[in-house]
């Protein structure tokens, strides 16, 4: 039985949504859960990936084929992006080539953006960290929103379309939501194991006290180093799968409200340093804020201003509330255990079962 | 004839009010520890109370300012009342104030916007990316300096050396330098610290909504404003140091020096391109500064650097 369209969509929608922003607050998680580095920039680094996902497709394929007879491709950006998607729709090779190499650099780019925001991360006490990677986001979007040749400045630029081969409408929306899932899943497990490691202990360890991080030979600014790099990464990925589900980019849309605080209202409500918290605080959060817009048109006739900063406002005292009420979020932070509960208990048992038979030997 | 040329006044405007929206930031700082991101949008409540005075009640803006100063002081106000001084009673991290305020910034953000939109549809008055310069009386002519020059840099003049005075010549100013000193001693002898912190955030409030209805004189509004001159308060305070009001003030008039000329300069070397790049400038100067020199200008001992230098 086929779904209405109309609810697919919507449907469609809540999945990748849900799953870009659980890419960038799990991102957002390791950085401030676990690490307790404030990134109060977080859009800076899916701003990168993003722009890396409206310079490079199109250009490649510009190269390799020709199309658009050497006309300036931000000039006749839609022109040419509709030639190229014409292309890629009888090429998959390509098609699957660009994606691959986009979300790649994009990859590298973000690890340089948090190598970047590592300088100051690793010298600076808190809040003049969280001012300077505030600035830092700020300072991107002005010069993507500036420099033409990047994402096209004010007008914005298109992003080819990698699944151009499938049908569009509802099919292609359906693919690109499953695959950018996809994406978050793999993220989720891997950072689910990377916490169980060793790495993952220090990483709380730093947190909690850098002082006797450092007593017990943890090199503090090597690890602050590593997670600034490993999370961007993450987030630029995130941008990248961002501009090919919308097939654009547009400097303005990547703002402090919408890559940096919405993330942290997310991870803050799911609960932090409780990546599965994380999750539900995703969920939770995508799932209210489609709801909203899918009945916006409902509730129009009946406020006298644009629904959207109904919805700021309400984040805006949600979060506050959840910072009064349960700073500890939906799930609270447990304790990890390094082994399996099955292998932990047979250990126990062993143990105990040593106990015993010694006390019976006395 | 104006009295200076236009880029010495544009300057000296700009960095004016940027110096008293500083001031109250690093008042905050120094007071409660919290640097606050929604400090940016007071000044917008200023520059709407502006608008409002001029578009609907037809009142030159300089009659409302007490009551921009009041509004935003309120504002400012509740944040600490409500917000800041409950979480720091129940022993909440840095981070979790920082992200407060965002929250706090989110919340005057939209009721901005809403106002504004009330504005435009129902009033039919123009409320974003407006410009007041009509609503600003000329010395000496029409072709004659805006008011708004004055008063500025009056005010900003004004401002520091009331400052000087309560810091040094009151018994309440006393008890505020104990205060930022040693907290917990200042309490201890008897000082009610919560009274200086109600007194603090309501000043820095209110100087932000005093700049505010000053910005609208000079510069275009729009509701966010204040979010984007926020990075400019924050190089403002940080190169001054945030641990001296005093600093607020050197901080402001670099900061807004280095913008303006910054700007003329590079745009008449480099090319006019470069223009809407500007505010990479306060961020070089915050990086900089917070790197080089982390507690600012006035954090630095000069006395002993002159001496190392000399040897």
């Amino acid at each position: 039985m086929a779904l209405p369209a109309e609810l697919t969509l919507f449907l469609t929608s809540i999945v990748a949504w849900a799953a870009l922003y659980l890419i960038v607050s799990l991102s957002l998680n390791l950085e401030f859960g676990f690490t307790g580095i404030p990134n109060f920039g977080k859009a800076l680094t899916v701003m990168g990936g993003a722009y890396v996902a409206g310079y490079l497709p199109g250009r490649i394929i510009v190269q390799l084929t020709g199309i658009g007879g050497g006309k300036d491709y931000i000039a006749y950006n839609a022109e040419i992006v509709r030639e190229v998607n014409v292309f890629l729709s009888q090429n998959l090779g390509y098609s699957a080539m660009i994606f691959a190499i986009t979300i790649l650099v994009a990859a590298l780019v973000g690890a340089g953006l948090g190598f970047i925001a590592a300088y100051p991360a690793i010298r600076l006490r808190e809040e003049y960290l969280a001012m300077s990677l505030l600035a830092m986001a700020e300072v991107g979007k002005v010069i993507g929103y500036n420099y033409k040749e990047l994402v096209g400045g004010t007008l914005g630029v298109q992003v080819p379309d990698p699944l151009a081969s499938v049908e569009q409408g509802i099919l292609r929306f359906t693919l690109m939501s499953l695959i950018i899932m996809a994406f978050a899943i793999i993220i989720l497990l891997y950072l689910q194991r990377l916490i169980r490691s060793p790495l993952g202990r220090s990483l709380r360890a730093v947190r909690d006290s850098e002082l006797a991080a450092e007593t017990l030979g943890k090199d503090v600014v090597r690890i602050k180093m590593k997670v600034l790099v490993l999370s961007s990464i993450l987030g630029a990925v995130g941008g990248a799968l961002h501009a090919f589900y919308t097939g654009g980019v547009i400097a303005i849309s990547y703002d402090r409200v919408v890559w940096t605080f919405w993330p942290w209202v997310m991870v803050l409500m799911g609960g932090m340093a409780n990546n599965l918290g994380t999750a539900i605080g995703v969920l939770i959060f995508v799932v209210v804020r489609q709801v909203i817009i899918f009945y916006k048109d409902v509730l129009s006739p009946f406020i006298p201003f644009d629904v959207v900063w109904l919805d700021y406002l309400l984040l805006g005292g949600v979060l506050i509330a959840i910072l009064m009420l349960r700073p500890e979020g939906v799930l609270p932070e447990k304790p990890t255990y390094p082994l399996s509960k099955g292998i932990l208990q047979e250990i126990r048992e062993r143990v105990r079962s040593r106990i015993s038979s010694e006390t019976l030997e006395e | 004839m104006a009295l200076l040329p236009p880029l010495y006044q544009e300057a000296l405007i700009f960095s004016s009010l940027l110096t008293l929206l500083s001031a109250g930031l690093t008042l905050t700082y120094l007071t409660t520890r919290v640097p606050n991101f929604s400090h940016g949008s007071f000044a917008t409540i200023g520059a709407y109370v502006s608008l409002t005075s001029f578009r609907v009640l037809q009142l030159t803006p300089y009659y409302l300012i007490p009551l921009a100063f009041v509004l935003a002081g309120a504002v400012a106000l509740a944040l600490y009342k409500l917000i800041l001084k409950p979480l720091m009673n129940r022993g909440s991290s840095i981070i979790f104030l920082m992200i407060a305020t965002i929250a706090y910034d989110m919340i005057l953000l939209s009721a901005l916007n809403i106002y504004a939109d009330y504005l435009s549809e129902g009033l039919k008055v123009t409320s974003r990316y407006f410009s007041l310069k009509v609503a600003d009386i000329r010395i000496g002519g029409p072709t004659g300096t805006p008011m708004v020059f004055y008063s500025s840099l009056s005010s900003a003049i004004a401002v520091i050396v009331l400052l000087y005075i309560l810091l040094t010549r009151t018994r309440f100013g006393v008890a505020m330098r104990a205060t930022i000193e040693n907290p917990m001693l200042a309490g201890v002898v008897g000082i009610n610290t919560d009274l200086v912190y109600t007194v603090s955030w309501f000043m820095a409030g209110g100087l932000a909504g005093l700049a505010g209805v000053l910005i609208s004189l000079w510069f275009i509004g729009n509701p966010d404003l204040g979010s984007i001159i926020l990075i400019s308060i924050f190089a403002a305070s940080i190169v001054g140091g945030f641990n001296n009001i005093y600093g607020a003030f050197l901080g402001g008039y670099l900061v807004g020096f280095a913008e303006v000329f910054g700007q003329y300069i590079l745009a008449r070397n480099i090319g006019a391109w470069i223009v809407p790049y500007r505010p990479v400038i306060p961020l070089i100067i915050m990086v900089a500064t917070l790197l080089i020199a982390p507690y600012g200008l006035a954090g630095v001992r000069w006395r002993e650097l002159g001496r190392r230098l000399r040897r």
